[in-house]
């Protein structure tokens, strides 16, 4: 069993990308024997009115037989955001809401970023907070959005002590700092940008942050999905005790999966 | 919430409907994969002979007992990854012109770690083209040690004149010229990297000397790599390597349906399992899988004078 706690469905405005729709989402998983993804709306991320994106999302994961987990996107700079969320979290039954400050224009610590940690910790559901969605070396004009710091996260987080986060695409945390914050067991970080051998990071956050810690996670469909699946290969060697954990059972227990 | 691996997979299939998923589901219930046995992963991935032509050595010092951690751990990933030959630099980075001293005691660095693991690691000459006739002094002093070729960082635009004679250098030795590269669109990190050299300086330099064994350096090692690979469509006589910390889906493929499958070496830079990663995720028959990892770049060292 392999759970994907980080894919995307839809159209990303700078680049061209294969496997965006819920089938072809789903036809990857088959390809690479990944049983199911949690899955957010790219839509969601860059319409100005983000909901829309999951109206969309909610639609098109539907027929997945339950494949696909739904994730929301909020925006708390937009009227009616808490209206949305709940329809998403409460109504819809989506896992864990998406938070992009870069990309919606406000901060994670300032009124809007806290307001919206709060209530989606008030739901009972995680946040989800990509460090970034692409390499900011090659990133189109109108792309502006920096990633998210350690820092910036840590404050946040400390602010809200209530919540819990799937942190996804980061790389540089140390777990040490985070577990001295007070975020163990509130965190889960996902495989897509650390390394089991050479490296080591993923090693480090597991022995510092414990075995709950990490998840599988490939960053699909904006990079190749066998890159996560060669980290879990190698965790199954060197680890064998964190694999089972790590390839699904962390991200259903974490999103509450039935 | 505590499940175990049965009951999650009794509560799931339960709710879940589709024919699809019912299967991948049944196979769930396979014990944790054994060696030799990686969810979607090809079975003989590891034994699947593989070159990493960029890399990279860092250690602390230039003496056979320095601080070998990094390049133990380096070897130890190259084993789990069944990577046989890793050829490696140790360039001197952030814009600095190292003088003729600093640069040996780095190609120092890569010759201990070359005898520390004979016939797994081969070295690249880092040279400063800026120290003149002492950095082709250099690249003969690296050849006569073991190394295959020269390493390049970013210093000077490949299209400077001072890099000229190292070119000259390396057609004269019939070996390979590493260069750094990156299209860099943000232009906070351009500012930092003004003389970074791009698929069409690549070009400039191919044209000027047709018959140079260049390759463009990691292509997916930040900046704009469909820049790059449709750059490199302007001059027939420029590999790429596939290396860098970006896996973004479609960049195997792009390089092979735009250059062909013999311009692509395989390279990790240290992203060592993503790199493997997006050779085996490529949608590539198996025979241009096996150049990139490994065929053409024997080629180039088949081209090697004495």
């Amino acid at each position: 069993m392999i759970i994907d706690v980080n894919t995307s469905l839809g159209h990303y405005p700078f680049r061209a990308l294969r496997h965006r729709t819920a089938p072809e989402l789903v036809a990857l998983l088959d390809r690479h024997a990944i049983d199911r993804a949690v899955v957010s709306s790219l839509h969601a991320v860059f319409y100005r009115d983000a909901h829309r994106g999951n109206e969309e999302l909610h639609a098109a994961t539907r027929a997945s037989g339950g494949r696909l987990v739904p994730v929301a996107t909020i925006n708390p700079r937009y009227v009616g955001w808490e209206r949305d969320l709940a329809e998403a979290v409460e109504t819809w039954g989506m896992k864990a809401v998406q938070l992009v400050p870069g990309h919606h224009g406000y901060a994670l610590n300032d009124a809007y970023g806290r307001s919206a940690l709060a209530r989606v910790a008030e739901l009972g559901v995680p946040v989800v907070l990509r460090q970034r969605f692409e390499d900011r070396r090659q990133r189109h004009a109108w792309d502006q959005a920096e990633d998210l710091t350690a820092a910036t996260f840590l404050e946040a987080a400390q602010a809200v002590p209530s919540a819990r986060f799937l942190l996804l695409n980061w790389l540089g945390l140390d777990g040490a700092r985070l577990a001295a914050a007070g975020l163990k067991g509130r965190v889960l970080l996902d495989l897509a940008r650390l390394q089991v051998v050479y490296r080591k990071d993923a090693l480090r956050l597991l022995e510092t942050l414990g075995g709950e810690a990490l998840a599988f996670g490939t960053h699909a469909p904006f990079d190749y999905v066998a890159p996560s699946l060669v980290k879990l290969a190698n965790l199954s060697r060197l680890r064998p005790a964190d694999y089972e954990a790590v390839a699904w059972r962390n991200a259903a227990r974490f999103l509450a999966l039935a | 919430m505590n499940l175990d691996r049965r009951s999650f997979l009794r509560t799931t299939a339960a709710g879940l409907g589709a024919a699809r998923l019912a299967g991948r589901a049944r196979a769930a219930t396979a014990p944790a994969p054994s060696p030799g046995d990686d969810p979607g992963l090809p079975r003989d991935w590891r034994a699947q002979r593989k070159f990493d032509v960029h890399n990279h050595v860092f250690l602390s010092g230039r003496r056979d007992d320095a601080d070998w951690a990094d390049v133990d751990h380096l070897i130890e990933a190259a084993e789990f990854l069944g990577i046989e030959r890793l050829f490696c630099s140790r360039p001197i980075t952030a814009g600095v012109l190292a003088n003729i001293d600093a640069v040996r005691a780095a190609n120092d660095s890569v010759l201990a770690a070359m005898r520390r693991h004979p016939g797994r690691i081969f070295g690249y000459c880092f040279v400063q083209p800026g120290n003149g006739p002492a950095a082709l002094d250099e690249i003969d002093r690296c050849l006569e040690a073991g190394m295959v070729g020269i390493k390049l960082y970013n210093q000077f635009k490949y299209t400077d004149p001072v890099v000229f004679p190292v070119a000259e250098k390396c057609i004269q030795r019939g070996i390979p010229f590493l260069g750094h590269s990156a299209y860099l669109t943000d232009p906070k990190t351009l500012a930092l990297q003004p003389k970074t050299s791009h698929a069409l300086d690549f070009c400039a330099l191919s044209r000027r000397y047709p018959e140079l064994l260049l390759i463009l350096g990691h292509v997916n090692g930040g900046g704009d790599w469909e820049w790059a690979i449709k750059g490199l469509r302007e001059c027939r006589n420029v590999y790429l390597d596939t290396s860098g910390s970006v896996l973004e889906d479609d960049t195997i493929e792009r390089c092979v349906r735009l250059l062909g499958h013999e311009r692509v070496l395989f390279a990790t830079d240290a992203t060592m399992e993503g790199c493997v990663g997006k050779m085996l995720a490529a949608e590539i028959t198996p025979a241009q899988r096996e150049a990139i990892f490994w065929r053409n770049f024997q080629g180039i060292l088949d081209r090697r004078r004495a």
